[in-house]
């Protein structure tokens, strides 16, 4: 289904071309890599080869069945059902305005589920702001997105239809409009939640087959329950620096009833820091905040500047949550390159220093983030680790992924201050003594 | 002899002493001072020769005198005492009531000896705890900061609330868990052995100060 | 999000009521004009803002008060400096707080040190804390607190930053600054070293040091210097230990405060700005408002009894988070002498304590309660 305008004759030429093709071919079996995405045909097969053949309702292994239910809102209760229409919408990009992008464009079956790369590309090839997080492990988020603008993947499911930069659809009826006439949705909607195919179910089945997304599977769960050798020594001392020197744990929260090594919370650690205008936007919208119909202004503000980087700040309008991202997962950490809310760094020696500087001083700099004074060795122990979190299907990924982050590490590491990380110069000390130079340099895209 | 004691002994015998030569001497002309020593010639103070020579004063004097002595003769053993100066360290229960009871071959008979050997013995544990609370050497810390800079007193540890889960730490804390990250991230020192004297002290130092507080394990 | 009596020009903060106003102006005879201008005054009334004449057209205007201005101050205080190779930390804070009051706009017309600028007053403490605090664009006035004093007895704070104890008069406001850390002498008898007297004043919990007090000699001092300042001028007193008596054991205490507060007591708006309690602590006692200043360094626990009851508490600060419960902060100074204090704690929402709270007894503009309660 087009719903573009196209603006010239030959791009008229072009929709109608690709309009014949779009409609003479089945769902689901789109030729070519389209936005660079593996073709859905193929990730269909993927996927059936990754998942086990289990019940639903049961809560994967190793999973507290507490914990599981308690994600799980009471009308959308897993079933074999809802998942299989779940994973039908994941896969079909008529969801899209244009039909080509589907969930699966940016959350990829082959690509870590994201898109690997910094900023997502939607319909008509426009670009995003942020970074795709990968859909794995998302069973146990609280919010979604990095800003936290969801609360639970239902909600979150229905938004990226709706952007006009990412599928484009003008409302959840166009959405709807798009699959109802179909007779095998018809039956299988009716299957799953004995309606018409909706657009709030739509929601609903994709996050029913996302909570089935389970890979927590890695050589370092093994090590947890008691395999010694299932990671290197070298990341065994890197998780003792993960809980100790390196302070890790402190956002990063491993635990059995919450696997993912996120704490659910917004910080800031200075990524936003470094886009120009991030400070002289977040004093607007301070300054904003305190008129009267402040809250309206700033969201008026927000559709015409890239206010997008204030991140929490413009779901919660707290002070406290300027340029505030939620943790990341570290699930399969290792195959979801580039890292950071707008996908600014290559490899995870990039995030190492970035950490180990203490971040990016800003005044709206996390209390938590600190200069660490890790030397190179502990830096590569836990990078060791966080290659070891990556689940044991995707090992040959993981392993091409270690191989090319190391070999660019080797000659590039372009957030490296061993000054700043060793506490000879401290952050906030050049801002003071050196305020007329420029502080930050835009990290290309 | 033993600490107790000398102490008793030297304040007994500097009051005596202090008050005898200042009434035997007629006054003195203002401003100057009068120098007040102890027996082993050494340890001296300097007092203004018209302060009245009443006890309340002469006790003031031989205190000054006390302490300086202290601190000169440290194997002394009069840490405790003066731990217990600078810092209030709650007292453990009172087992007095149990004087005088039990019986046969396990308990025996229960006497002041014992009562008080429990007590100072447990006291002592604790006022290590509070000297090693308040010393940034004995924590082992790189940065100069002590316990008490952030916990006073010991307050805001509420060790009533041990053991609750964590989630910066990973796993459920007990008290000594949360001591040894107080060390290695705000002290910047390094982790103590779980049956580390300093650790063994310092939880028992802050138990002792939320005597009486109700346990309630978990609370966040 | 708060109503703030933030100190603008009148068109950013009415813009709407003033379009409003100005559309209806263009085609009024001077009656309606006047129905008008007080409607839409009485509107902005109901919404409970202060200045409900702020935007009057001039000729209604004219008899508005002229003469004192608003004003505001930044503080910076307790930052406790070791040397930078010993504890980087304390320093790194202290350069995040001069990063926030240089980028305040529209800059505050002075910033006021609150005192414990050395932990152990080391000379090599002070000079690294001076030579910080040089990079404060605005200007600075220094106070003193125990940390600085107790090693030399001031010699080195004099020779760095003058007198401990004056007075300056800005915009219509009387400052006074004082040395409130004054203690009975505990050491000579002792024969402690300097050092020695130094540590055990350091120490917050330690009992041996005597309590805080201003002293006879400042109490003489102050009284002359008040003497010639009209009871009806504003007074704010900047002092480090809190000019009333909190909680003893840890010298949240001045001795000798209720003579002190006697010597303050005749003037109609006296506010006193302290630092040493490292927490957003709020007092009145007669008419006499009390502010606390946050540290840079590190905050403190509320203490188990003696709490003002005024007084709001932060939320309890997170071990995990080393900023937490710490900050820097400024001073809204009303026209009229009284202030708003705005607790600037980093990584949260900012805390306004306003005049109108402290004036009420505790009954409007109450600052949002803590959800996360001291222990």
């Amino acid at each position: 289904m087009r719903g573009g305008r196209p603006t010239r004759m030959v791009r008229q030429f072009a929709a109608a071309a690709a309009l014949s093709i779009a409609l003479a071919a089945p769902v689901g079996a789109q030729n070519g890599a389209l936005h660079g995405a593996m073709p859905m045909d193929q990730q269909l097969a993927r996927i059936d080869q990754l998942l086990p053949q289990r019940d639903p309702k049961d809560p994967p292994r190793g999973v507290d069945p507490v914990i599981f239910a308690l994600f799980i809102p009471p009308d959308n209760q897993m079933t074999p059902a809802r998942v299989a229409l779940g994973k039908k919408l994941y896969f079909d990009p008529r969801l899209s305005a244009d039909g080509t992008v589907a969930c699966a464009t940016c959350h990829d079956v082959s690509r870590g589920f994201t898109n690997q790369r910094p900023v997502s590309e939607g319909i008509r090839d426009q670009l995003g702001r942020r970074n795709a997080p990968t859909t794995m492990n998302t069973f146990v988020l609280q919010t979604l997105f990095l800003d936290g603008r969801a609360p639970s993947l239902e909600e979150q499911a229905k938004l990226p239809i709706l952007n006009p930069v990412e599928m484009g659809q003008p409302d959840g009826q166009a959405v709807t409009k798009a699959i109802a006439n179909d007779p095998d949705y018809q039956q299988r909607f009716q299957e799953a939640y004995g309606r018409l195919p909706n657009y709030d179910d739509i929601g609903r089945a994709i996050a029913c087959f996302e909570r089935t997304l389970v890979f927590l599977n890695s050589p370092f769960d093994r090590f947890l329950a008691g395999e010694r050798d299932a990671i290197s020594p070298q990341a065994q001392q890197g998780f003792v620096l993960f809980n100790g020197k390196a302070r890790c744990v402190s956002c990063h929260q491993l635990n059995p009833s919450n696997p993912l090594g996120s704490d659910n919370h917004f910080h800031n650690i200075g990524v936003a820091a470094r886009h120009q205008d991030f400070e002289a936007l977040a004093t607007k919208a301070l300054g904003l905040l305190r008129q009267n119909d402040g809250l309206k202004a700033i969201d008026k503000l927000a559709l015409g500047t890239d206010m997008s980087e204030l991140g929490r700040f413009m779901v919660t309008k707290n002070r406290s949550d300027i340029g505030g991202f939620r943790t990341s997962q570290l699930r399969n950490i290792g195959i979801t390159a580039p890292y950071m809310h707008d996908g600014s760094m290559q490899t995870l020696w990039d995030v190492m220093d970035h950490y180990n500087k203490g971040g990016e001083a800003n005044p709206y700099l996390d209390g938590g983030i600190e200069p660490l004074a890790l030397s190179e060795d502990e830096i590569d122990a836990v990078v060791a680790l966080m290659f070891s979190f990556t689940d044991d299907r995707f090992g040959d990924q993981n392993q091409m992924s270690f191989d090319k982050q190391h070999a660019t590490a080797q000659t590039q590491r372009p957030f490296r201050d061993n000054a700043l990380a060793m506490r000879q110069t401290l952050p906030f000390e050049q801002r003071v003594t050196e305020p007329a130079q420029p502080r930050k340099l835009e990290q290309p895209q | 002899m033993t600490r107790l004691t000398a102490c008793a002994a030297i304040t007994a015998l500097a009051v005596a002493l202090i008050v005898a030569a200042l009434a035997g001497r007629h006054r003195a002309a203002a401003g100057e001072n009068i120098e007040v020593k102890l027996c082993d010639n050494q340890t001296t103070t300097s007092v203004p020769a018209d302060q009245p020579a009443t006890r309340e004063n002469g006790e003031k004097i031989a205190k000054a005198l006390m302490d300086q002595w202290k601190r000169s003769n440290p194997d002394s053993k009069a840490w405790v005492e003066e731990e217990r100066a600078k810092h209030t360290i709650v007292n453990p229960a009172d087992n007095s009531p149990l004087i005088g009871r039990g019986q046969g071959a396990v308990y025996g008979q229960i006497t002041t000896q014992d009562v008080a050997t429990w007590r100072e013995e447990t006291l002592k544990l604790v006022v290590d705890g509070s000297s090693v609370f308040h010393s940034a050497d004995r924590l082992g810390g790189t940065i100069a900061v002590s316990c008490d800079m952030c916990h006073p007193d010991a307050a805001n540890t509420h060790p009533e609330t041990y053991p609750k889960f964590q989630p910066q730490l990973g796993r459920v804390a007990l008290l000594r868990d949360m001591i040894n990250w107080c060390i290695e991230h705000p002290v910047r020192g390094q982790q103590l052995a779980p049956d580390d004297e300093r650790m063994r002290a310092l939880e028992a130092y802050i138990t002792a100060q939320r005597k009486g507080t109700q346990l309630n394990y978990g609370k966040r | 999000m708060k109503r703030r009596v933030a100190l603008k020009s009148v068109e950013t903060r009415h813009y709407k009521e003033r379009a409003e106003l100005f559309r209806h102006l263009r085609n009024l005879d001077r009656r309606t004009f006047v129905k008008v201008s007080m409607a839409a005054a009485a509107a902005v009334a109901a919404k409970g803002l202060a200045h409900p004449f702020s935007f009057m057209p001039i000729d209604v205007a004219y008899g508005a008060t002229q003469g004192a201005q608003g004003f505001r101050i930044a503080y910076i205080s307790d930052s406790h400096l070791y040397d930078r190779t010993l504890n980087d930390r304390f320093v790194r804070q202290l350069y995040r707080a001069v990063d926030d009051v240089n980028g305040l706009d529209p800059q505050p017309d002075f910033v006021l040190y609150g005192g414990d600028l050395a932990q152990l007053g080391q000379p090599t403490e002070l000079d690294l804390g001076a030579q910080i605090l040089k990079s404060i664009k605005a200007p600075v006035h220094m106070m003193v607190g125990e940390h600085d004093w107790y090693l030399d007895l001031g010699e080195k704070w004099r020779q760095l930053f003058g007198e401990p104890v004056y007075s300056f008069d800005h915009k219509g406001v009387h400052f006074v600054v004082l040395n409130s850390v004054i203690e009975a002498d505990f050491w000579t008898a002792r024969g402690m070293t300097p050092m020695q007297r130094m540590q055990t004043v350091a120490g917050l919990d330690n009992g041996i040091q005597s309590r805080f007090s201003v002293g006879d000699e400042q109490r003489a001092w102050l009284q002359k210097d008040l003497a010639k300042v009209p009871k009806s001028t504003p007074l704010i007193v900047f002092s480090h230990s809190p000019l009333y008596k909190y909680y003893r054991n840890w010298n949240f205490w001045t001795e000798d405060a209720d003579q002190v507060q006697a010597i303050l007591k005749p003037f109609n708006r006296v506010t006193v700005v302290h630092g040493h309690t490292h927490q957003l602590l709020t007092n009145r006692i007669g008419n006499i408002h009390f502010h606390g200043m946050l540290s840079t360094a590190w905050p403190w626990p509320y203490a188990p009894e003696g709490l003002p009851p005024l007084t709001v508490q932060m939320n309890r600060p997170d071990p995990f988070d080393p900023n937490d419960g710490t900050g820097d902060g400024e001073v809204d100074v009303h026209p009229d002498g009284l202030v708003d204090k705005i607790y600037n704690l980093w990584n949260r929402n900012p805390v306004e304590v306003s005049a109108t709270y402290l004036t009420s007894g505790g009954k409007q503009d109450r600052p949002h309660p803590p959800n996360l309660a001291s222990y």
